[in-house]
This record gives C-alpha cells, structure tokens and sequence, in this order.
C-alpha cells in the first residue's frame, strides 16, 4: 500500500488499565486495547465497530491523544505523534478532532455556544475577533443552525442540535480528520437521519477523513468504506464495507450481522443467536479470543493466537478457518423492502425535494434541526 | 387462571380516550390514546423520544407521579376493571401479578443491596404468601426459565456482579414469576450490544408462547419490531398517527411519518446516497398545534391539516390519522402554499 495513502496508522498499539491493587501480588490490569495496527486512507470513512468492552472507544481516544498508549506508535501523516507533547501536540491536534457521543456532556454549560466555537480558534490563535465571529456564524450556518444561536446555551437546544454544535466546534479549526465515538447513537432516528447526513456533506466539502466509532450495523453500512471489526481489544476483521457485510470472514463478523434485527416482516434472524456474553477482557481467553463463543472453533484456536492477515484484496481477518469457511452475510440486495412500501418511500422523498426545491434559500434546511 | 378464562372473549386491555398532561402545560403528552389488546397478543408502540409512549405504560402501571402528571381523561379496563379507578393497594395487587413491566435499565429497577434471588423470591411471596424456601426454589426455577448460567449460584449474587444481559434476564424472570397476562417491556434491549439482543429478544418470545402473557413492547427499533409485533401502534407527539397488522404497516405504511421514520432509517443494502428526513424537530408541548400534530414537519401537508385528523380504518385493523391518505391520491403542487 502507498505510505502517501495513509493519513492515520498505528503500529501494535497497546493500552492497559489497572483495575485494581491488591495489597499483596500485582497489579490488576485490563488490556483495553491489546495490539491494534490500523491503516486509515485519506479521504475516507473508517468505522470501528464492537460490542461494549470492546476497547473502541479506548483506540479512538488514543488515536486524538486523549488516553496516551501504553505500547505502540500513531502516526499521522508519516509523522510519529505517540510521544508529542505541549505545544507540538497542541498544533497536531488542530488536524486531529474529536465528536463526543454525548454533546451534552462535553459542551460547558456556563459558555454560549459563540464562545464553545470560538474558544478552540482561541486555544490556536486563529483570526482576530473579528474574523472569529465570523467564522463562528459561518459555522452555524455549515451545521444547520441560525446565527442568532451564538448568543444561546448548551440547555436550550435540542439533543440533535447540541450534537451539530460539537460538530461545529471540531470543525472550526478545520481539522484534516474528524473522529467520532458514536456520534449519532443518543439520536432519535429521524434525527440521527439529519446528522448523519450532515456529516457526510461536510466530509465531501471539506475533504475530511472520518473515522467513526458505532455499534449500530445500519448505520456504520451507510456511512462507512471500509470496516474495522473489534472483539476484545483487537482487530478481527478489516474490510471494504460492501465486502464485510456480504461476505463477513471473520465468525464473529458472521455474527453480528446475524444478530441484527432486519426492519421486514418475515425475515427472522438466523437462529444462531451467539451463546453467552463477552468475555472478561481482565482475563481473556487463551488462543483465538472468540474461540469460546464460536461455532466453529477448532483445538487450534484454543490454544494459538490468530494472526491479523492481510489478503490479496487488502483485506484481513484473523481466523485460523478463514480460506475454508463460508460464512453468511446480509443479502447484497439489502434490507428488502416491500415494493409497495418502496413505492411509499418514493412518493415521500419526491414530496421532500419539491418543498426543498421550491424555495432552496428558505429555513428549510435551518430549522431540519 | 380463572380470571383469564372469564375475560377470554373480549380485550385483555382496552385502553379508552387516554390523555396525560403535565402541571399547567397547554397541550396532553398524551392526547386520546385508544388501544387494544387480546390475551397472548403482542403489541408494539413504536415511536421517537417524547411521543408518550413511556408515559402510557408508566400511566397503565399507576407508575407516573401525580402530579405533576394529570390524568386528563381515559380508561384502562384490564381483565374486567379500570385501572386507573384502583385503590393503591388494589393496584399493588395486580401489578407484579397480573401485569408486570420490564424497563430498559436493569440496574436502576433492580435493588443493588438486595440478592437477585431474594428480589425475585419477593414478589413471588408477596402475591402468592409461600413459604421463604417455597419462593426461593421458585425463583430459582425462573433463573433457569431466563437461561441464566449457573443459576444456583446468580440467586445469591447482586445485581452489580452480573453482565448487562444478565440483568436484563434477571429482571424478566422477576417480571413472568406470577405469570402475568400482561407484561409491559419498555425499550427492554436499548441498553444491550446487539448479540446479546439478539439472545433477550430470542427468550423474550420463547417465554411468551410458553406462558401465554400478552406483550406491549415499547421502542424505537423498527428492526425489533418487525421482529417481536404482531399489532403495531406508530405515536408521534402523543397521539397514535397509525395503527394496524404488522405485516401491514410495514408493507402498506400510510401515515406520511410512518414513512418518513422507516425511510429515514439506513437501509442494510448498498449505499443509496442520503438518507431522506423528516425536517425539524418534534414541537414543543407549549407550541403544539391545534390541527394535525405532524403537518410542521409533513411534506405532504395541506389547508386540511389545520384539523386535527382522526384515527380512520382503512382494511380490516390497519388505521391511520391522515386526511391525506392513501397518498398516492394527493395532487402534486396542490398545497404548495401552506409549506
């Protein structure tokens, strides 16, 4: 692959936790995130997907240096960044933003929304006052919000609004990669509909890479390249999304699909509901760590480690069964929805574009919040 | 059982003209909600964060505090009696026995002080006055009907030493120890990663068929619904916009937001471009219109929609809250001024 390709990677990046110090003996430790070598292309939406536990949401903080590895390397455009610190790591950060799952949580509630906007063009000393004013209303506007909100609260929105205002907020420094840690699960769907299409939008305007942290299968299909599928703090599987979700290589692939609730009367999920809940990653399993839940799980896997391997089509899986397997994925077709409720479908979306294009400049677009 | 057989003929719930309203606000959270339900059917009330369908079910329970909550107007008349013209004590009766509720986040309906076992084996000696060692082994006989590993030895665990999943089977063999007729489930799988779903979902309707309970789930998953449903009832800022047969909603859905909402939701086939929305945002319970809930936001609106639009039956159960509808009727560019 072409080192120019790359805008983010690491190389077994590792983090512990301690869990606990017993007064005798060592320490407690879980293996959050237990060597993980990701390669995200520029340009593209890179989703992480897992259950809870998993360690995604760790990785995603490492990759912005929220949490600080334990082993390993990141490296940002060709540059090692697991190290930086003070005001090199500041300046890296300006390329590197992150979206909060919960806006709520992580937007003061004493600072208008035009001083959140304003404070990290403060923090990296861009534009004068004048200019950051402008900008802050420029970006109201990108995200869908009215410039007269600048002078409002976090409480007064909405929670799809306040998720368009941390958008906002990691834009302003006109980031080169947006990282979001399931930036649309707290939505409701309509809502989530909206953001998920403004993100898509902005990607497009603003050349961005995305790389996004979900356990929502659907929407991750939607919005996604290429997948990233993590049990236990490691990468299973990594694969274009079309590819992953038709014909998943990795058991554990094969199950998340299969678990997923298909929204059509009569298509009942493949009765090979997956057995248990994930292990304790304190304590993982020896071998391949999904051998005990898996259904085809060999003496090999008991007691060797899988490697990640990467194929001929660029992409991996780390299954000791993975060339003589046939796993099930989703219909390529998709969902399958009724052609009557198709033809539903169709007369709503055409209704839509007709409002929005009879008057394209209206508030339309500025109140779909 | 006696009970049940008495009231086998007509609705196990019915649930009559219902609205809720909070302190002094203008408009009902919930405004006229009429319901029914037979013994054994499942019924899913589907719908976005403040529709009311939470305030319903909580309503049903005698759960919601009053007040602030005002009961407005309605009935709820279960296996034969109105449950909202219950004494307290009449109520606790029945909750726990005839009906029970499972809610999304185990932890905070389970007792984090008290032993599963014992929270389970309460219940059972509150309605049925069996001895401790007889509601234990009860108890511990519904471990084993939610599949919980190792049974024996969760019954003297507490809440915090099980996993998500665990909990939510802990309170689910809590909520059928009497064997209700009713069982109301309240976003019972939101909390939990999908595999684990899958297993809740999978137990949930094994549990039903065995022991007969009628089902009102609650959610926002329309994949879950499709699932579980036999009846849905689609709410949309408190009212009930469309209603019918499973298969019919999602085969022949009618109400402009019924549409909206299922095409707003990705699809799990290949990438398709955007998503379609539903522009804005529910209205405030201080602004709520007078007319149809839903024209703010509905492409399709139209001078009609200033009425507020009844529930009309379309086939046999499947009905809908639009003037409109069916859609394929409406003139194109016809109501253009009212966008």
């Amino acid at each position: 692959m072409d080192g120019r390709d790359l805008i983010l990677e690491t190389r077994a990046l590792r983090r512990r936790f301690v869990t606990r110090k017993p007064l005798f003996g060592p320490p407690v430790e879980v293996r959050a995130v237990d060597g993980i070598d990701l390669r995200v292309r520029r340009g593209e939406t890179f989703a992480i997907v897992g259950e809870s536990g998993c360690g995604k949401s760790t990785l995603a903080r490492m990759l912005v240096r929220l949490i600080d590895p334990s082993e390993g390397a990141i490296r940002f455009e060709n540059r090692d960044i697991t190290r930086l610190e003070g005001a090199e790591l500041r300046e890296m950060r300006r390329h590197l933003q992150f979206i909060f799952q919960d806006p709520f949580a992580s937007l003061n509630p004493r600072m208008t929304v035009g001083a959140l906007l304003e404070e990290p063009l403060r923090a990296h000393g861009i534009g004068t006052p004048e200019e950051r004013r402008a900008r802050v209303a420029e970006l109201l506007g990108r995200v869908g919000l009215l410039p007269q909100h600048a002078s409002r609260y976090p409480h007064e929105f909405s929670g799809g609004q306040r998720q368009r205002i941390g958008i906002a907020r990691a834009l302003a420094v006109s980031p080169k990669v947006l990282i979001g840690d399931e930036p649309v699960s707290a939505l409701d769907v309509s809502i989530q509909a909206q953001v998920v299409n403004l993100l898509q939008d902005l990607k497009e305007e603003f050349a961005l890479t995305l790389i996004i942290i979900a356990h929502d299968l659907a929407v991750i299909r939607h919005m996604a390249d290429r997948v990233g599928v993590m049990y236990l703090g490691q990468l299973v599987e990594v694969a274009p999304a079309d590819q992953l979700f038709t014909r998943p290589r990795h058991p554990y692939t094969e199950a998340l699909l299969s678990a997923i609730p298909v929204p059509r009367v009569g298509a009942k999920r493949a009765a090979r509901a997956l057995e248990g809940d994930p292990p304790n990653p304190i304590d993982p399993p020896s071998g391949c760590r999904f051998h005990p839940r898996c259904p085809y799980a060999t003496e090999l896997c008991r007691t060797t480690v899988p490697e990640l391997a990467i194929g001929a089509d660029g992409a991996s899986v780390a299954c000791h069964r993975a060339q003589e397997l046939t796993l099930e994925g989703l219909a390529a077709e998709g969902g399958g929805r009724s052609p009557d409720a198709e033809k539903r479908f169709a007369l709503y979306r055409a209704r839509r574009s007709e409002r929005e294009g009879a008057n394209p400049s209206s508030p339309s677009q500025l109140t779909e919040i | 059982m006696t009970e049940g057989a008495m009231t086998e003929a007509g609705p196990l719930l019915e649930i009559s003209d219902l609205s809720i309203r909070f302190g002094g606000a203008p408009s009902n959270l919930v405004d006229g909600l009429s319901l029914r339900l037979s013994a054994g059917e499942t019924l899913c009330i589907v719908g976005e964060s403040g529709c009311g369908k939470s305030l319903t079910a909580l309503a049903l329970m005698g759960l919601l505090p009053m007040p602030p909550a005002r009961r407005m107007s309605g009935r709820a008349v279960f296996e034969g009696r109105d449950l909202f013209e219950l004494s307290l004590d009449q109520l606790k009766d029945i909750r726990g026995d005839r009906m029970a509720m499972i809610f999304q986040e185990p932890m905070t309906s389970l007792n984090p002080a008290i032993k599963v076992g014992e929270q389970i084996a309460e219940s059972v000696r509150r309605h049925r006055g069996v001895s401790r060692a007889e509601a234990r082994a009860h108890a511990l006989e519904m471990l084993c009907r939610v599949r919980i590993p190792a049974p024996e030895k969760r019954l003297d665990e507490y809440p915090h030493q099980m996993s998500g999943g665990m909990r939510q089977r802990a309170m689910i063999a809590m909520a059928l120890a009497n064997d209700p007729a009713l069982l109301i489930a309240d976003e019972p799988t939101t909390a939990l990663d999908v595999t684990v779903q899958a297993q809740v979902l999978d137990l949930m309707r094994a549990l039903q068929q065995e022991s007969g309970a009628a089902l009102i789930m609650i959610t926002h998953d329309l994949g879950v619904v499709a699932e579980m449903a036999d009846t849905v009832a689609v709410m949309y800022a408190g009212r009930i916009v469309e209603t019918g047969p499973v298969a019919r909603i999602f085969e022949d859905p009618q109400h402009p937001y019924t549409i909206g909402l299922m095409s707003s939701m990705p699809d799990l086939g290949p990438r398709g471009g955007r998503l379609v929305t539903i522009p804005g945002v529910v209205p405030p319970a201080d602004a709520m219109p007078e007319g149809c809930r839903f024209a703010s936001r509905c492409p399709f609106a139209a001078p009609a929609c200033a009425e507020a639009p009844p529930l009309r039956d379309l086939a046999e159960g499947h009905s809908v809250a639009c003037w409109l509808a069916p859609l394929e009727a409406v003139e194109p560019g016809a109501a253009e001024e009212v966008a």
